[in-house]
């Protein structure tokens, strides 16, 4: 027993980042668990997406041959539990993703693994995995280890690890499986397109966000004015969404934008969630301002203040007036 | 003998139409008397007793001496005292009569208006009629010529520049009341005059008004003839109208003659101050339709007379908000004129009549009932009407957020409890702790004297100025929460009572005391007034009393008399509501300030703005804050050093209205204490002051011992976890159980495999760490060590072991009637800006945690009640594990609208990982067989994103997480759409049933007032003994938490202003401008 077994995950035929940066972390423990980095692609267009995953280091691409290219978790718990009885895996690893949190841990429920998600760094020690991972709104670390499993089910957190470079040799293959049940749980219906708009985030140089701490729909007019006068676009965390605040196009993270080309980045009372540092922490200049000095938004900043926002608001406007 | 003539020149058939007349106006006003007290016969009837003596000698005091008429606008109250009693002697002369002429003289022949009675009252009646048409004849150029601001009815403050039309028959009633009432007058004078022309009588003197216009009339050269047809023809004209006078009392304007001596008579003596409950049984809260009116509520609504003394008074109308008090009673009873006490189905009284945001704009200041002449207790109507919005939960989004911080915190400021008392570390000296020593003197300190910073500094300064009076104190340190004035006033009943009975329990349980202070009015005044009706509590004095006593006695010694001109604010809620005015006067005496008051003071004092939960409400843009208005005020009197307060939210409100108001050179703005304390030279405490110093000094050395013994002990612990091999954690257990000490403290198990280790293991553990932990009070689990871990199950490949749900032998599901939705649960923490580990390092200790309802949870619950709302018929099964601090979530969403909980523990869960928690949670939904099975996507604090699909997998169902869109009819596949990256969406069909993971943003979750919580407690809360559940199948073992090496921010500092300006500068160097 020995060895890595990844599942890729791709989206209208393009594979996506996790499963690259997945690739990176999975060879910074491959030696010290032994045995191959197997990536294991599913999906009807199975083939063209192998050749992206096929990064330096990783030692087999298998293909798994299904109808369909949308993501079904049913469908992926049955193939890493069939592809795991053949390559008996010490690691199984999946992104913390959408996907990932609809399939990971029921994987592990089903064979019995060692399991944990949204980690951040995993090592090997004395040929068994050890990960951390965030707790308590990520203020404090977590490691945890899993002594007693030969299988363990990890899902990694995204833009934590780099992707590797240079393109790999990967022996090819392919596996059947028996779906059995699992092709009967869910019925794929299709995508639906956020609606287009005229705000951009991947596009913005300059953003302004808001989040929680404005506390009031009734403030936002003052921020959005103010992002306008600094001439940034206005941004904002989920819950400003989820309250019907800002439209979704505001939306700064995991299940937003990725402020992609940002090149200063100003967060109003955000605490700094993983899914909202994915959208913004590479940002070069990021300035914070949060009550709460442990925010965990101060740890991706570049300038923290720890104070209210709207004080620093009103000297903001006056500034820009 | 001197009598009158009554039916002068009048025959028997007139007499027999005059008669008529008046049984027909006596008939008309009786009907509309009757019609009132029918429409108070539908009125609720009142909760409590009502003293008669009482009430009646303050009624009869506030009448006639018209004390409540006359504050002021002296002039408009000395011309209605000649109104009133002109028509009162007026009217006692009527009903003289009457039972002379129409009762005494027919059966027994007595007469007794005659001779010098008769003298006597026809000059008291000449000197009130002629106080009456004087007065009358003010109030005509008051209302057309003066024309004060507070008569004027159009609506201004609500943006309109027409009068209503309501508002347009409301001028026209002012004025026949007034036109009419003078004419009744004139044409008693002149009946009079014509009378003693003809008459002649010896006696013409004692009517001196008469005979003055007697005298005036015959010179100008009236003959006798002329006065005797004028006194027949008047005759009837003023008979007539003083008959429709009468007959018209109960139909508009000048029913008041009547209800307001009702009203002045029904007026609670505490007003506002000791607001009334909610009635035990009450199925709603509050007022929401008229059929929840009080007799008493619509009497004090027919006594209003529109004199527009609160519509002045009002801070919020002041301010610009949507609310004047007149406006709000007159429409109330124009409501109930139309609906008389019944339940219309035109539109809804509250929301309707009276919008929610009237209701909210109210500071519960009690300036309008205050001032008011009739007695009209407008705040209780405002509280109860807001009770109703509460439950609702029609409430401004951030009052709503603070009502569920005060929930789950015990303060506004969302801080955690232990934080209450900081402020006293500050100190030169430790501040007692009255539930550990008894005191003298128990300081119940309130959230803002707690946790503001400016406040902060007051409560210092407080504390030390008793110290150097050597003032026995102590406090109830994180044992306190706030008060609940605010909260109650707010329309919060619920949390309210909650917080009460915790207070009193807490004041209960304590060392004794003998008396309560306080710095904060807002506590005074309902620990003062309230708190008794739930429970024996001591007496309370607010600080401003304390100091001027202590000043007084010579307890404090005034060194350097400050010699400032000083201006004070009176806190509503000691002034207004508790009539403590002067001590706080007394004390700037004493200190040596000249105080120049402002124009309004006392009762008159002009509310800050903060209270009834206005503080937590943001102002409406566009409205002036009542604060500036006062420091505008302030600032008028020129020359003023020093704005006195003795309130924290008044320090809070001023010290920023200073700033925006623009008066930061004219004045400072500072506590009553602060100035105590440099008028008495407190630098610091002196030594004798404190416990001798023998007694410190070991009390410091213990502490300081303990601590690094502490600190040692971690780390040693923290080596030796790290050290231990993953692998060998799990080695055999023999060996580690050889060592009890470590055993207890390795994270692997004694005993055997399969059994939950035995809970008394726990107390050794606090021996290893001596007062690491202050004083934890952890519940459930042992607050300093986390319990050992259940050794793994091997598995492999070859031998997977899949997991199973978890089997609760004694748990029974009732039977199914209709759908059942399982909802998973979490009680969330959240760590504040400092916290601690326990001595194993493998967890935060739990005292430094704040939980509450997981966001995603909430979501999911909303859901499920939807579905089942849709469905029609069913129930929504809430599931948790937790220990029992996690009772507060189920409550909750309970109170929302869950029909039954059940909540697994045990201390061997502690902090489980997620597929344990997932076996446990199926191991009930195993037993409830459900249709379905909503998760949240993940909790707040873990962030494990894991738990809902792995319970989808243990008990074997399809499944789906990130749901942002549900859509069932109970029969046929489910149709969802769930979020992916970016924010494409994917939609799919999915069979029940099924575990579904729900995304926040799905839907908005609805609010449970406390009233609802409370309720909620007598839905089923199961406890399930979760002892079997780790058996060795959980996802990971925790090793050791610590807070990571992060490269940190640069944090700036300096005021905003410099910040402001820094990061102006690199925006612009970024943006290359
Ligand atoms: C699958 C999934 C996808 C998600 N995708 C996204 C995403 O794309 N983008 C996103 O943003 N979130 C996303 N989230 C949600 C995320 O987990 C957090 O809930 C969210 O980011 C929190 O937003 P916030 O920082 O605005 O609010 P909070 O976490 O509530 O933080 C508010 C902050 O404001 C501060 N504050 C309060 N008052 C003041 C004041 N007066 N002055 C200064 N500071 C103040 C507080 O200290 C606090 O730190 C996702 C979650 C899941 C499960």
């Amino acid at each position: 027993m020995a060895g890595i077994l990844l599942l890729a995950e791709h989206l209208n035929g393009a594979v996506r980042d996790i499963t690259k940066e997945a690739i990176g972390a999975a060879l910074s423990v491959k030696e010290q668990l032994g045995g191959p980095l197997v990536v294991a692609v599913i999906g009807e267009n199975a083939d063209a997406i192998a050749n992206a995953v096929d990064l330096s280091g990783v030692d087999e691409i298998v293909t798994v041959k299904m109808q369909g290219d949308h993501f079904d978790p049913h469908i992926y718990e049955e193939c890493a539990l069939q592809l795991g009885m053949k390559y008996k895996p010490k690691l199984v690893l999946v992104g913390h993703t959408v996907n990932g949190m609809a399939c990971a841990s029921a994987v592990a429920a089903r064979v019995g693994a060692g399991f944990a998600s949204d980690v951040l760094a995993l090592s090997a020690d004395a040929g068994t995995v050890v990960a951390t991972r965030g707790a308590y709104g990520n203020k404090v670390n977590l490691e945890v280890a899993f002594p007693g499993r030969e299988i363990v089910v990890l899902a990694l957190r995204g833009a934590t690890y780099p992707i590797p470079e240079g393109a790999g040799s990967a022996k090819r293959s392919t596996f059947e499986v028996d779906l059995g049940e699992a092709s009967k749980a869910m019925l794929h219906t299709g995508y639906i397109e956020a609606p287009p708009s005229n705000i951009d985030i991947s596009k913005a140089e300059y953003i302004l966000s808001v989040g929680r701490g404005i506390q009031e729909k009734d403030h936002l007019p003052r921020f959005e004015k103010l992002a306008d006068r600094l001439g940034f676009t206005f941004g904002c965390s989920r819950p400003i969404v989820d309250s019907g605040w800002l439209p979704k196009p505001h939306q700064v993270g995991q299940s937003g934008k990725v402020a992609s080309v940002c090149k200063v980045y100003i967060a109003l009372g955000i605490s700094g969630a993983v899914q909202h540092l994915y959208g913004m922490k590479h940002v070069d200049t990021i300035i914070a301002v949060n009550t709460d000095p442990e925010a965990p938004i101060f740890n991706v900043a570049t300038y923290g203040v720890c104070m209210d926002l709207f004080e620093l608001t009103k000297e903001l406007e006056t500034q820009f007036n | 003998m001197e009598s009158r003539v009554i039916f002068w020149g009048i025959n028997t058939h007139q007499l027999i139409m005059f008669y008529m007349i008046g049984t027909a106006s006596m008939l008309i006003f009786l009907y509309g008397a009757y019609t009132h007290i029918a429409k108070y016969a539908r009125g609720k009837s009142l909760v409590g007793p009502v003293e008669f003596t009482d009430r009646l000698t303050r009624a009869l005091r506030d009448i006639f001496s018209h004390r409540t008429l006359r504050r002021r606008d002296n002039a408009a109250g000395f011309a209605h005292k000649g109104i009133f009693y002109g028509y009162l002697f007026g009217a006692i002369a009527t009903t003289l009569y009457f039972i002379e002429i129409d009762i005494l003289k027919p059966l027994t022949g007595i007469t007794f208006v005659k001779g010098k009675f008769y003298l006597i009252m026809s000059l008291l009646l000449d000197l009130g009629h002629l106080a009456l048409i004087t007065g009358i004849i003010y109030m005509m150029v008051r209302r057309g010529l003066l024309r004060p601001k507070k008569l004027e009815y159009v609506r201004n403050y609500r943006g309109e520049t027409e009068l209503r039309p309501d508002a347009k028959t409301w001028k026209i009633e002012d004025w026949v009341f007034l036109t009419t009432l003078l004419l009744v007058g004139l044409g008693g004078f002149l009946q009079e005059a014509c009378g003693l022309i003809v008459d002649q009588p010896a006696w013409a003197a004692w009517s001196p008004v008469g005979y003055l216009l007697a005298k005036t009339f015959t010179g100008l050269g009236m003959s006798v003839e002329t006065a005797a047809s004028i006194r027949a023809a008047n005759w009837w004209m003023h008979g007539i109208l003083a008959l429709a006078f009468t007959a018209a009392i109960p139909w508009y304007k000048a029913k008041h003659v009547i209800s307001a001596v009702g009203s002045l008579f029904m007026r609670d003596s505490r007003p506002l101050a000791l607001l009334p409950p909610e009635p035990k049984d009450a199925e709603k809260a509050g007022i929401s339709s008229i059929a929840d009116f009080t007799w008493k509520d619509m009497l004090h609504l027919d006594a209003c007379t529109k004199c527009g003394r609160c519509h002045e008074a009002c801070p919020a109308r002041t301010a610009g908000y949507p609310l004047s008090p007149r406006d709000f009673i007159l429409d109330l009873r124009e409501y109930n004129d139309d609906a008389q006490g019944c339940p219309t189905s035109g539109p809804p009284l509250v929301g309707g009549i009276i919008a929610p945001e009237t209701l909210w704009a109210c500071r519960t200041c009690g300036a309008c009932q205050e001032i008011c002449p009739v007695g009209i207790e407008h705040p209780s109507l405002i509280v109860r009407m807001r009770r109703h919005l509460v439950e609702q939960g029609t409430m401004d989004p951030l009052l709503r957020n603070t009502i569920t911080v005060i929930g789950d915190t015990g303060n506004s400021f969302g801080e955690n409890s232990r934080k209450r008392s900081q402020w006293t570390k500050a100190l030169e000296f430790r501040v007692k702790d009255i539930r550990e020593e008894p005191a003298e003197t128990l300081w119940f300190v309130g959230d803002y004297a707690s946790f503001d910073p400016r406040n902060q500094k007051v409560s210092q300064t407080v504390a030390r100025l008793l110290k150097a009076a050597r003032e026995d104190f102590a406090l109830l340190h994180e044992g306190e929460k706030t008060a609940g004035n605010d909260v109650r006033r707010v329309g919060e009943e619920g949390l309210y009572e909650e917080l009460v009975s915790h207070n009193i329990e807490q004041m209960d349980g304590a060392k004794p005391f003998k008396r309560i202070i306080t710095t904060d009015p807002h506590s005074y005044n309902t620990i003062k007034n309230e708190y008794p009706s739930f429970g024996k509590v001591a007496p309370i004095e607010h600080y401003s009393s304390v100091l001027a006593d202590l000043l007084g006695q010579g307890r404090l010694k005034v060194k350097k008399p400050l010699n400032k001109r000083v201006t004070f604010h009176d806190p509503c809620h000691l002034g207004r509501l508790n009539g403590g005015y002067d001590a706080p006067r007394k004390v700037l005496e004493l200190i040596g300030c000249q105080l120049i008051e402002m124009p309004r003071n006392r009762d008159n004092s002009f509310c800050c703005g903060a209270g009834g939960g206005r503080i937590w409400i943001p102002d409406t843009p566009g409205t002036q804050k009542p604060s500036e208005n006062r420091v505008h005020e302030a600032a008028a009197l020129g020359g003023i050093d020093i704005f006195v307060t003795c309130c924290p939210k008044d320090l809070t409100m001023f010290e920023d209205a200073r700033k925006t108001g623009g008066h930061e050179k004219d004045f400072v703005v500072q506590d009553l204490a602060e100035l105590v304390a440099e008028a008495i030279e407190l630098k610091s405490i002196k030594l004798q002051d404190l416990p001798p110093l023998a007694d410190r000094i070991v009390k410091s050395v213990a502490t300081q011992i303990a601590d690094t013994v502490a600190a040692k002990l971690d780390a040693v612990l923290a080596n030796r976890l790290a050290s231990i091999p993953a692998a060998s954690l799990a080695a055999p257990v023999a060996q580690l159980a050889a060592a009890p000490a470590a055993a207890a403290l390795a994270p692997a198990a004694p005993g055997s495999a399969s059994q939950a280790p035995p809970v008394q293991e726990a107390p050794k553990k606090e021996e290893a760490a001596p007062s690491a932990a202050p004083a934890a009070k952890a519940n459930g689990a042992d607050a300093a060590v986390t319990l050992p871990d259940t050794p793994f199950k091997p598995v492999s490949w070859d031998a997977i072991s899949p997991v199973t749900p978890a089997s609760f032998a004694g748990y029974q599901a009732p039977a199914k009637n209709g759908p059942r939705i399982l909802v998973t649960i979490k009680h969330v923490a959240k760590l504040g800006d400092e916290y601690g580990f326990t001595s194993d390092g493998r967890d935060v200790r739990r005292e430094f945690m704040e939980f509450s309802l997981n966001e995603w949870d909430d979501a999911a619950l909303e859901e499920a009640l939807r579905c089942i709302e849709k469905l029609g018929s069913g129930e929504v099964v809430a599931v948790t594990v937790g220990d029992a601090d996690a009772d507060a979530s189920l409550y909750k969403v309970l109170a929302k609208g869950a029909h039954r909980a059940v909540r697994i523990w045990d201390d061997s869960l502690t902090n489980a990982d997620p597929i344990t928690i997932a076996r446990a949670l199926a191991g009930v939904a195993a037993a409830e067989a459900p249709d379905l099975i909503f998760s949240g996507v993940q909790s707040g604090d873990q962030a494990h994103g894991a738990t809902g699909t792995a319970l989808a997998r243990i008990l074997g169902l399809p499944h789906a997480a990130v749901v942002v869109g549900f859509d069932w009819d109970g029969k046929d596949a489910m149709h969802l759409v769930r979020e992916l990256e970016g924010g494409l969406r994917h939609s799919f069909d999915l069979q029940a049933p099924a575990v579904v993971a729900i995304q926040t943003g799905i839907n908005t979750p609805r609010f449970a007032t406390m009233k609802m919580v409370k309720q909620a407690k007598q839905k089923p809360l199961v406890v399930v003994d979760g002892k079997d559940v780790q058996d060795g199948s959980g996802g990971y073992q925790v090793r050791r938490m610590y807070v990571p090496q992060q490269t940190k921010a640069e944090m700036l500092t300096g005021t905003p202003s410099e910040i402001a300006k820094f990061i102006a500068n690199l925006i612009r160097e970024k943006k290359g401008a």
